[in-house]
């Protein structure tokens, strides 16, 4: 999932570098439902199988858009990095 | 890292109404027998619909992403309890073992015992079983199974000498196995460049100093010509070594790939046995078009099943595939060998009689071909190097390496 997302507020961020599967899906589903409808959640992760695992869960859950995907070098490590929105 | 597993020939199930956690060989010795667990897979569809747990016995399997369990739990919990009822027990499985416990912890809350399989298919994939095909006081043949991705590997000893034929990815389980019967290795052997797992056989002659050999048309990548860059050992036809009391003839089987050999293992009391590698298999053979050329390579396997094995392989020489498609292709005692002269008979894949008809049959069968399979070769002869995590996913999956069925 490709696009431009430079335009994008992004109103929080959630840091979940180093956690594996499902703490960072846990972890985003946490903070998403205390945000507002239409605000946007980054989440930051260094689990592979998270790119996979969010394009499943914006499917599955009624409440969050998946908006965008990217991947990002930092110290060596790969990041993958999410942005949801919450829709409802 | 999953030990090699002892035979489990009278595996008694274990209670897996108490168990929160069990580890990959716990589930196979549950596979090997009648059972009424249910299986929950929590991971992707597409990880799901790519590859899944089976065996002799594979049990009713449920699938429902984890993210369920954290959308919905109660709704998520009730599925599962529709499938589980009285107490049935559950074994929980995803992609690394992490969000299968999450969700069998979830499980256990709501009063349905629920174990997690550690490590889930990451680990599954490398759990090896071995079990002794032959055990006689002057040679011992072992199967070692790599049984989620069906890759076949054998170990002969003899008098305390030791050869390993397509070793699979972690070689120090081999050699761990060698240690314990007090046996050397004294040969690496690799029927061909593989495609669709990741050889030890260089590493290994690395780490003990025993010859690695492969013939030397697999030591050239078939898509870019690019040369091996790794030490080994050239294979010829005709070749002969000793192990022990056995002797070892190499046997040039063009088709699969074009430097593919077979061994042909000749034991004291009279018996062979013929490791075909991606030649046959207990049911089918192996595809021609890995390499790219399969209108070209596929009259090769022809000359090959029909002239080569008719002629130089004896016919009550057991043949020791390097694959299998479905556990149902093994014996009663869960070996994967089969007489040739029997092959010929219950082997659907060889009632040709003319090689156009063969051709056109193979043609007409190829199943797709994961775009991985170019880069485990590169891997093979040296010419790439992935760290663990990309390994594993350059092997995630069953093999893909006989005909369509
Ligand atoms: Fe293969």
């Amino acid at each position: 999932m490709s696009m431009d997302l430079s335009g994008l507020t992004v109103t929080r961020e959630l840091d979940v570098r180093g956690l594996k599967c499902p703490m960072p899906l846990v972890k985003a589903r946490q903070e998403i439902v205390q945000m507002a409808v239409g605000d946007v959640l980054k989440v930051i992760s260094t689990d592979r199988g998270s790119v996979k695992d969010f394009q499943g869960w914006a499917k599955a859950a009624n409440n969050v858009e998946l908006i965008g995907q990217s991947e990002s070098t930092a110290d060596g490590k790969t990041l993958y990095i999410h942005f949801v929105r919450r829709i409802r | 890292m999953s030990p090699i597993a002892s035979p489990a020939m009278t595996s008694v199930a274990p209670n897996l109404t108490k168990a929160t956690e069990i580890d990959t060989e716990t589930l196979y010795n549950l596979l090997q027998q009648p059972n009424d667990f249910l299986l929950l897979d929590v991971r992707n569809e597409d990880e799901f619909q790519l590859w899944r747990i089976e065996g002799p016995h594979t049990p009713a399997t449920l699938h429902i992403p984890y993210f369920f369990f954290l959308e919905d739990e109660a709704e998520a919990v009730a599925r599962v309890a529709a499938q589980a009822p009285a107490g049935r027990p559950v074994v929980v499985v995803c992609a690394k073992g992490g969000a299968s416990d999450y969700v069998a912890e979830r499980l256990r809350e709501h009063g349905i015992p629920a174990a997690n399989l550690m490590g889930g298919m990451v680990e599954w994939g490398d759990f090896y079983a071995v079990r002794p095909a032959v055990e006689r006081p002057a040679y011992q043949v072992y199967q070692v199974d790599r049984v989620a991705r069906g890759c076949v590997s054998w170990v002969f000893i003899s008098r305390g000498e030791a050869a390993i034929v397509d070793p699979l990815r972690y070689g120090r389980r081999y050699l761990d196995f060698l240690a314990d019967r007090q046996a050397q290795l004294k040969l690496i052997l690799d029927t061909h460049a593989h495609a669709d797992h990741i050889s030890t056989g260089a590493e290994l002659a690395q780490a003990t100093g025993a010859p690695y050999y492969l013939h030397p048309y697999d030591a050239i990548h078939p898509f870019d010509m690019v040369p091996a860059q790794m030490a080994y050992h050239m294979l010829a036809d005709g070749q002969r070594f000793t192990l022990g009391e056995l002797t070892i003839e190499v046997i040039h089987t063009p088709g699969h790939t074009l430097g593919q050999v077979n061994f042909l293992v000749t034991a004291p009391d009279g018996e062979a046995f013929c490791c075909t590698g991606d030649n046959l298999f207990i049911e089918s053979f192996g595809r021609p078009d890995l390499g790219g050329q399969g209108e070209r390579w596929a009259p090769i396997v022809y000359d090959t099943i029909f002239g080569i094995m008719k002629t130089r392989v004896p016919q009550h020489a057991w043949i020791l595939p390097g694959h299998y498609a479905s556990p149902a292709e093994a014996n009663a005692a869960g070996l994967y060998m089969k007489r040739l002269r029997d092959l010929w008979r219950e082997n659907r894949g060889l009632h040709f009689t003319d090689k156009q008809s063969f051709v056109d049959y193979v043609l007409s069968h190829l199943p797709y071909m994961p775009p991985q399979y170019v880069e485990i070769k590169r891997v093979n002869i040296g010419l790439s190097h992935p760290d663990v995590d990309t390994a594993d996913e350059l092997e995630l999956g069953k093999n893909i390496c006989a005909l369509e069925a």
